[in-house]
Formats: structure tokens, sequence, C-alpha cells
């Protein structure tokens, strides 16, 4: 009897990824699917429109991540206008883009993705969340968590002129600095946030590395792909968020190349498949073989972890600490688990994404000071006023869940004519699709019944992505209870399990 | 229309509007907002919002009530059905699963925020109205939700004038 299993959404239809699971005869696993419903109609909605105005209508793509959108957006309008941004225009930029990481990767590991990992994948859903880990951590955690969020939000502010849909950015640079006075604060702001990121990382010391049954979970085969990734470095190979080339790495640690923005379509192409409308990005020169491993497929990831295996390290003292301990620990010169041909060292555990999150994150705080404390900030010189005529452009930066592509053509006015977008989650649908189902080969065995932890496993193989599907609406109720139907190969249902209803 | 409120009648609320104003009817929380400052004028605080979870109960902090307006995406009821509850009558897990995998449920972000001892509303007053298309990027709402808009503004102002009664009781 063949059987199907649903992990489905029931109370937003139409907003959330749906995950299919087949079986076979035997209660095998026989194949997956991971479904993302995709926004309609983006191009046809920027068509017609001034090139100006994509920094503040692409930020409310998603509820998400605007500031990505908002940064991609104002590079691609210079790259359009032929515009070469004041020095003090980026930096500041960039800092609000570091305060932006520091809020982001501090929620993720807080209270999505992390709690899977410091509460253990058997925990009930009723703890798998920031309430249990403030009730196994301590209150003050919860405390530091929203402090942090809070001088992310404050640094946006003051640069972005929003809190939550940055409005500055335009083509040459800014529309306004900041003052002595705001920049004091933020080098404040940000050197809490380094203190921070230091806790937080010794909290994943103390909570999980010390951990054997947490060790072995992310060193096991489960959560384990060798892919090629991909990741924004700068002229030193270090990780960058904001600005610089891409680095391509093979899955044995060889950096195959590196592209700049605009020649991302000789670097990446998209393959088609009949059971979801969105496609799965893949890298050109290598080609497309399915959903497989090795270094003759050319599925890549692009990740926190994709992004230190892009690198040869970070650009800050602390991080880069941080990083040569990671690959220590996590990087055998011999054994199964790594064997490399490059100079660029790779770790393919998903798991340790979430540990590869904080190393970033503690980037993004100490990149926050130094750049607060860079004698620039305060220029009043923010803007160079476009006198090229516009006609088409790149802006590329790092998003939080992957690396973000914004191509745009205009008439000589300026006006859309054609908009084209690949987000960080598209990067990673083929690998996220292949995580899911070698976790789900791995947990269900000949008709294993199915548990709540075993969905949990499941679930922790995309959620280490950090995938967005497009979760701009906010529509009621707002949850994403799962939905579990085993079917019968005539396709009635024989079993229906529900979590979190 | 312009409701018989003064600003001795603040009473620390706060309308937001929530939803994503570029996908069509997930836009109707903003546009019901918006009418609401047109009618009231000035003299409730009113926001527009596109977030949830965390964010939204950050946004909360500091007042004493709060009405929330969304897009619903129910499918068990018509487009543009009004519908008007508290928080307290949502659905709520406590959020192993997300409702979206960015961010924590409302009710968690609050259960949070109140462990955490910040002063958040002990009211929160939801009014909802069922949604057609929210996946296709559009500034306009579909006809039968356009059409719910001024009933559901004027739930939102009896419910404003409830609170303000309620105060002036007290």
């Amino acid at each position: 009897m063949k059987q199907r299993i649903t992990i489905d959404p029931i109370t937003r239809l139409e907003g959330h990824g749906k995950i299919e699971i087949f079986l076979d005869e035997a209660g095998n696993v026989a194949n997956t699917y991971f479904q993302i419903p995709e926004l309609r109609g983006f191009e046809r909605f920027c068509v017609g429109r001034p090139v100006e105005e994509m920094p503040v209508l692409t930020n409310r793509i998603c509820g998400v991540c605007p500031e990505a959108h908002h940064m991609a957006a104002a590079k691609a309008g210079d790259a359009v206008y032929h515009v070469d941004p004041p020095s003090a225009a980026k930096k500041l930029r960039e800092l609000l883009y570091s305060a932006f990481y520091v809020t982001d990767h501090t929620t993720h590991f807080y209270a999505l993705g992390g709690p899977d990992i410091i509460m253990g994948a058997d925990a009930p859903p009723a703890e798998r969340n920031i309430l249990g880990v403030i009730h196994k951590v301590g209150l003050e955690i919860g405390s530091k968590v929203i402090q942090a969020r809070k001088y992310g939000h404050a640094v946006v502010e003051m640069i972005g002129g929003r809190k939550v849909h940055p409005c500055t950015s335009i083509p040459g640079g800014l529309t306004t600095g900041i003052t002595e006075e705001q920049r004091r604060d933020i080098e404040s702001m940000g050197r809490w946030a380094v203190e921070f990121a230091q806790f937080s990382l010794k909290l994943f010391d103390d909570l999980v590395l010390k951990n054997q049954a947490y060790i072995d979970l992310i060193l096991g085969e489960t959560y384990t792909h060798r892919t090629y990734y991909i990741g924004m470095v700068d002229d030193n190979n270090h990780v960058n968020f904001y600005d610089g080339n891409i680095s391509v790495v093979a899955p044995d640690g060889e950096r195959i190349g590196k592209y700049a923005p605009h020649e991302y379509t000789d670097w990446i192409a998209e393959h088609v498949e009949p059971w979801t409308y969105l496609k799965f990005p893949y890298l050109k020169k290598v080609g497309w073989k399915g959903f497989v491993d090795g270094k003759a497929s050319g599925v890549y990831c692009a990740t926190p972890l994709s992004r230190l295996n892009a690198a040869d390290g970070m650009a800050t003292p602390c991080a880069q600490e941080e990083y040569e301990r990671f690959y220590a620990t996590l990087v055998y010169e011999e054994g199964e688990r790594y064997i490399s041909a490059g100079p660029t060292k790779v770790v393919h555990h998903r798991l340790a994404t979430h540990w590869a999150r904080l190393i970033e994150l503690l980037y993004a705080a100490e990149r926050w000071v130094e750049l607060a404390t860079d004698p620039e900030i305060t220029s009043d010189n923010v803007h160079t006023v476009p006198t090229g005529v516009p006609t088409e452009g790149v802006g590329c930066v790092e998003a939080p869940r992957g690396t973000l592509t914004h191509h745009y053509w205009t008439d000589e006015r300026g006006v859309l004519t054609r908009v084209n977008l690949i987000v960080g989650t598209t990067n990673n649908y083929a690998p996220i699709s292949m995580s899911i189902n070698k976790a789900a080969q791995h947990l269900i065995h000949d008709g294993t019944i199915i548990t709540e932890g075993l969905l949990n496993r499941v679930e922790m193989a995309f959620r280490t992505y950090d995938p967005c599907f497009g979760c701009a609406t906010h529509s009621l109720p707002g949850q994403m209870p799962l939905e579990v139907t085993i079917r019968d190969a005539a396709g009635e249902p024989v079993k229906v399990l529900r979590q979190c209803c | 229309m312009n409701e018989s409120f003064s600003t001795t009648d603040r009473c620390g609320v706060l309308v937001v509007g929530l939803g994503n104003p570029l996908l069509g009817d997930d836009g109707v929380g903003w546009r019901v907002a918006e009418q609401v400052q047109r009618d009231l004028e000035s003299v409730v605080e009113i926001d527009c919002l596109a977030v949830g979870g965390l964010r939204l109960m950050e946004r909360l902090v500091g007042y004493e009530h709060a009405i929330l307006v969304d897009a619903m995406t129910t499918r068990r009821q018509p487009p543009g059905t009004v519908c008007s509850f508290s928080i307290d009558d949502l659905p709520a897990p406590v959020a192993g699963h997300l409702s979206s995998v960015h961010d924590t449920s409302l009710q968690t972000a609050l259960r949070l925020g109140r462990a955490l001892g910040l002063p958040l509303p002990d009211d929160i007053w939801v009014v909802g109205v069922e949604a057609e298309r929210t996946r296709d990027f559009a500034e306009e709402l579909t006809p039968p939700v356009a059409a719910a808009v001024p009933y559901a503004t004027r739930m939102v102002i009896e419910r404003l004038r409830q609170l303000i009664q309620e105060e002036q009781q007290l």
C-alpha cells in the first residue's frame, strides 16, 4: 500500500510551503516534494515605475528582510544610473545593514531555528520556541534578545529614516547622513551588540557543543549534504554582506571562481520542475544533474554556512577567531567528513548553519562598531547626483538567508521596462528539497509510526536554511499548524495527525 | 464622517492596520486604518505595518489597549466578511510551528513580552476581513473586500468609543 504524508499548513491554504512525503509499499520514503507558493506578478507590478521607487517598493515585497531588498534595490539603482555613491554613503548603508543583521540573526537563533537544537528535536512544540529557551536558560536571555532587537531597530531608524521599511537609500547614495550625537549612540549600542554576540556563542558552546548528543546530530549524515556554496566576499576573500564579488566553492573546497554581480547570468541558471512554479537555480558552469550531491551536480547553497565555506575568513578579529575554531572543530583533514582539494575548508553539516549564523552575528556586531568609529561616518557628503543616462543595472547583497540579486532594465528616463530578482531562499530551493528528502529517508523506515519528534526533525531540515516563503502576508489566523495525512494507494486518508491546532 | 471624539478622549489606544499593501487584499488592514484616521482626524494614534510576531509585540509596548485590523484567510466564510474578536479568542499555538518560519506567533511574542515585564496592552482587539486574493502583486482590493472597508471602519470606531466610555466610567 502506498502512503502519502502531507505536512501542510491548514489555516493558510495558499500562504506557506507544503511538504509531501510519499511512501512505498514497504513503508519507506519513495520521494518528497517541497512546494513553495510563489508571490505572483512582481515584475508586471514594477514595470512602468521610476527606478528610484524600487528601494522603497521592493522593501515591501517581504516583511522579513526589507533592509536587504532596500539595499539590493539601491545598489541596482546606482548601477542603472552608472553612479558611484560617496564613500561615507556606502559606509552608512553598510552600518545600517550590519545592525539589521544583528537583529535578524539574533531572532533566528533565539526564537526560530535555534530552539530546535537548544531545546532538542524531541522537545514538544510548546517548548521549542523562545519561551522554552528562556525557561531553560533564564529570563535574562529574553531581555537581551529584546534589547538586541531594539538597538538594531534604532540604528535602522537613524540611518534609514524609518523603523521598519528604510527609505533613505537612493541612486547615488543616501538622502541624509548622521550627526555626531547619533554616531555616539550607534557606537555605544554596537559595543553592547559585540558583547551580546560573544555571549551567544558562549551559550552555544555550553548548551550545544558540550552535549555529545547534539554534536552527533550535527555531524550525522541525516543533515549533511555535499554541494557547492556561494557567498559574497571582499578583496581579501573575507565574508562581506554589503559589497564584493560572489565566491563559488566546490564540495571539495576548490574555489571554481568569483563573479561580479552583473555577471550572475553567466553563473546561475534555473531548472524547471513540473510540480512547482518556483524554479531551481543551479550553477550553469556545472550543469543540472538532478537533486543530487557532489561536484558533478550544479546544486548550490547560499546560507550563513555557505558564506563561511565560500570565504577564506572573516574581516573582523573576534569573528575570525570563531571562524577558525568552527573549522578546527568540524573539519577533519582525513576521513569521510572532509576531503579538501583546494585552499578553502568546507563544512557540509547543515545543522552547523546555526553556529555559522552566530559567527556572522559577531562579525556584524564588530563591523557595526568599526563603521560607527570610522572618521568619515558623519560626513555630509552622502550623495553623488547621477548624471548618466539610465540603462541597466544589477545590485547584489547577502540577505541573511542567501545571496539577493536585483536586476533592472530602464528606458532613458529611468522608467523600468523589466525586472528580475533572485531572492535568498530561491537559491536554496534545491538543497532544502534534498535535505527534507534525506531527513525523511533517515527517519522513516518500514512504516515507522509518525511521531512528533520525527516530524520535528523533518522541519529542522528546512528551518536551518531560514527560508522565506513570501511571508509578507500577515493575514490571520497567522499560525502554521501542521497536518499530516497518510493516504493509501487510492488516495484515501488512512490517518490524520495534527500538531499545534 | 467626523466622529465626536476630542483630544481629551485619548485613552492610550493604538490602532494598527496590518498586512502588505502591495499584495491585493492583504492590504485591507491598512485601508481600514487609514479610513479610521481620516474619520477621527488625529484623535487616536494609528499605524500601518507589515510585521507580525515579535516586531508587532514591540510596537504595542506602552499602550493600554490595541486594535489590530488585518486580512483573514480562513476560506470558511465569503470574502469581505468582517469579524471582531479578542486576541485571546484566536487559536493560540505556542508556536513550535510558526506563523512564519521567520517569526513567532503574536501570542507567543506577547507571552514573552509579559514574562519580561514589558508594559503591553491588557486588551487587544482584532478586526479581521476575509480576503480573496493575497498572492498577486496589486494595490487594489477585490470588490467584496473593498466593499467591507466602511463596515470594518465602523467596527473599529465603535470599539474605540466603547473603550473611551469604559475609561470615563472609571
